[in-house]
């Protein structure tokens, strides 16, 4: 039995390593996987890049930006599976919610949201207001591209309309009540503990910006990956039967309880159960804002680590001017994400889903388009 | 001049760069007040002078800022670093000091400071040898205070064996009505004769007891 330590962040797309080691599926590959929560993803990258963990749950970006070195020390990251995608919601302080509301735009669809968002942005600069402050969890994510984006659909420039910071999934409720910010896109289940808590309404679900969107994956040390290439098949194997149990609607129930307990996520099982679904309170008691894709754990070869998901991170992280356009830099990203160890551990390519008009199947703003951006950077 | 950043000739004695070292500006993020202590204790002892602790969430930024360290010591446990690191990019844009993880080339000072559960973050272009003794103090004093933790956490787990032996005893010298050697005895034992220790014993006793009710 190899013991490996893996790293985690409270979040419901931790749901498929947890299930993976819990659940008998790790067991099944002959592999005894210890979990370790951690409380930043900081950490995560760190404990992987020193060895005090094996591998672990990580923001896509960060694994791309680790790699090439932005932000930080260059950390060479191999991503040979994806443990979901989307999963993702804005959440918008109740006043300013409101006054998104008083514009007269009905804010049932992504792109009337946004446009509402952009008006308030607008008048508050008219009279003199403070900028509105939008909050991620992370630098380097898909929360922060979300956010971005959501704004430049709405007129808003995310780099001098308003500020962007960063504050910890535990702490947005709290400082969404606090003033500290005026919106933020988390994972799951931080948006639904915000409108529990009544300090804020979810006002998009990150699949209405993006359809098919890449979020966490999981992230080893290039170093581990080249030297124990069986052990990497084997987990990858434990995470793909773990993600196909999680996918099952029957299992939800038994999922929801394991992720709730204190030495996961320490949070309500209803309440996760919500996310799983992909059924959300947008206010307390309010209408359920539902979405088939919400969060995908599995199906459509959601798993399998697309190349092109990784050449969109990066172009995201150059147009959040996080990193400068290379055509190495380019090539170097692509090479983080490794479907040929997938595809050697599953034994086959799952059927793909077909994402339109581009591989995140982008629903607010320009398409994607892979080809042109990996010649030009545009 | 080490650092080209504005301001900083303030307060800097070129004359003298030993003098000049230890007036870095150091900032301590950890929520353990007992470690914090410790900790700049160790530094002020090495003769750093300017050893500020910031703790709380709220506002977290705004009070570094106003500040303005050279280097940054945070408790790997503090989920402020997230929100630290961005700090460090947006700096390009709101012109704050620029500040990086230490060294890049130097791994083993980094994996020892993860092992003892502290990161650290220095203004750019501080020279390696020049933050140096304070990582290595505060690698020293991070390992100290997580040793007299796990003595304290032993002392107590010691407590409570003691107290279930205790109870255990109790519980034998009311049902077989022996005296208390006589209880202990029994457990001693039976310890020794199932190669267990006394408190698995006096734990299984206790369960016993409880079913038994």
């Amino acid at each position: 039995m190899r013991r490996l330590a893996m790293g985690f962040i409270p979040l419901t797309d931790a749901a498929v390593l947890i299930a993976a080691a819990e659940r008998g599926f790790s067991m099944a590959e002959g592999l005894d996987i210890d979990l370790h929560k951690e409380v930043s993803w900081a950490n995560i990258r760190d404990k992987v890049n020193v060895g005090l963990l094996d591998g672990a749950h990580m923001l896509g970006p960060l694994a791309i930006a680790s790699s090439l070195g932005l932000g930080h020390v260059r950390v060479p990251l191999v991503v040979p599976f994806a443990l979901n995608l989307n999963g993702s919601a804005l959440t918008i302080a109740k006043d300013v919610y409101a006054e998104m509301g008083d514009t007269g735009i009905d804010l049932s669809t992504a792109p009337a949201a946004a446009r509402a968002l952009g008006r308030v942005v607008a008048q508050r600069r008219a009279a003199g207001r403070e900028p509105l402050i939008f909050a991620s969890v992370y630098s380097f994510s898909t929360h922060t591209y979300l956010v971005r984006n959501f704004l430049k659909a709405g007129g808003v420039d995310p780099d001098r309309d308003v500020r962007l910071v960063v504050i910890p999934p535990p702490f947005m409720a709290e400082s969404l009540r606090n003033g500290l910010v005026h919106g933020f896109c988390v994972g799951s289940p931080w948006n639904s503990v915000a409108v529990d808590a009544d300090v804020g309404r979810i006002a998009v679900l990150g699949a209405e910006i993006f359809g098919w969107v890449p979020e966490k994956v999981l992230g080893v040390h290039a170093r581990f990956a080249n030297a124990e290439s069986d052990v990497l098949h084997r987990l990858v194997r434990a995470l793909y039967a773990a993600a196909r149990w999680c996918e099952d609607p029957a299992n939800h129930e038994d999922l929801a309880r394991l992720l709730g307990e204190p030495r996961h996520l320490s949070l309500p099982a209803d309440v996760l159960r919500r996310t799983l679904d992909g059924r959300l309170h947008t206010a307390p008691g309010g209408p359920l804002r539902a979405h088939q894709d919400y969060l995908v754990l599995h199906r459509d070869g959601a798993n399998r680590p697309e190349p092109d998901h990784a050449l969109w991170m990066y172009s995201q992280i150059v147009e959040a001017h996080q990193g400068e356009w290379t055509p190495d830099a380019a090539r170097e990203a692509i090479s983080v994400y490794r479907p040929d160890i997938f595809d050697h551990a599953v034994g086959h390519t799952p059927v793909r889903h077909t994402a339109e008009p581009d591989c995140v199947a982008t629903r607010l703003g320009a398409p994607f388009d892979a080809p042109r951006f990996l010649a030009t950077g545009k | 001049m080490a650092s080209g950043r504005p301001g900083f000739s303030r307060w800097l004695q070129p004359t003298d760069p030993m003098a000049s070292d230890l007036n870095l500006r150091i900032v301590i993020v950890d929520e353990s007040p007992v470690r914090a202590a410790i900790l700049s204790e160790g530094l002020r002892e090495a003769g750093y002078v300017n050893v500020l602790r910031v703790e709380g969430h709220k506002n977290l930024l705004e009070r570094i800022y106003a500040i303005d360290p050279d280097v940054i010591l945070i408790d790997l446990e503090d989920p402020s670093r997230d929100t630290i690191e961005q700090m460090f990019q947006m700096s390009r844009e709101v012109k704050r000091p620029v500040a990086m993880f230490v060294d890049q080339s130097d791994g083993k000072t980094i994996e020892a400071a993860i092992a003892a559960g502290v990161a650290s973050y220095v203004v750019d272009g501080l020279r390696k040898d020049r933050v140096k003794p304070i990582l290595e103090t505060t690698i020293s004093r991070f390992r100290a205070f997580a040793r007299l933790k796990e003595e304290l956490e032993e002392a107590k787990s010691q407590l409570e064996e003691r107290k279930l032996v205790d109870r255990a005893k109790l519980i034998l010298m009311k049902m077989k009505n022996i005296d208390e050697q006589a209880a202990y005895g029994l457990m001693r034992r039976t310890a020794m004769n199932e190669k267990k220790r006394m408190v698995d014993i006096a734990q299984s006793v206790i369960t016993a007891a409880e079913m038994l009710r």
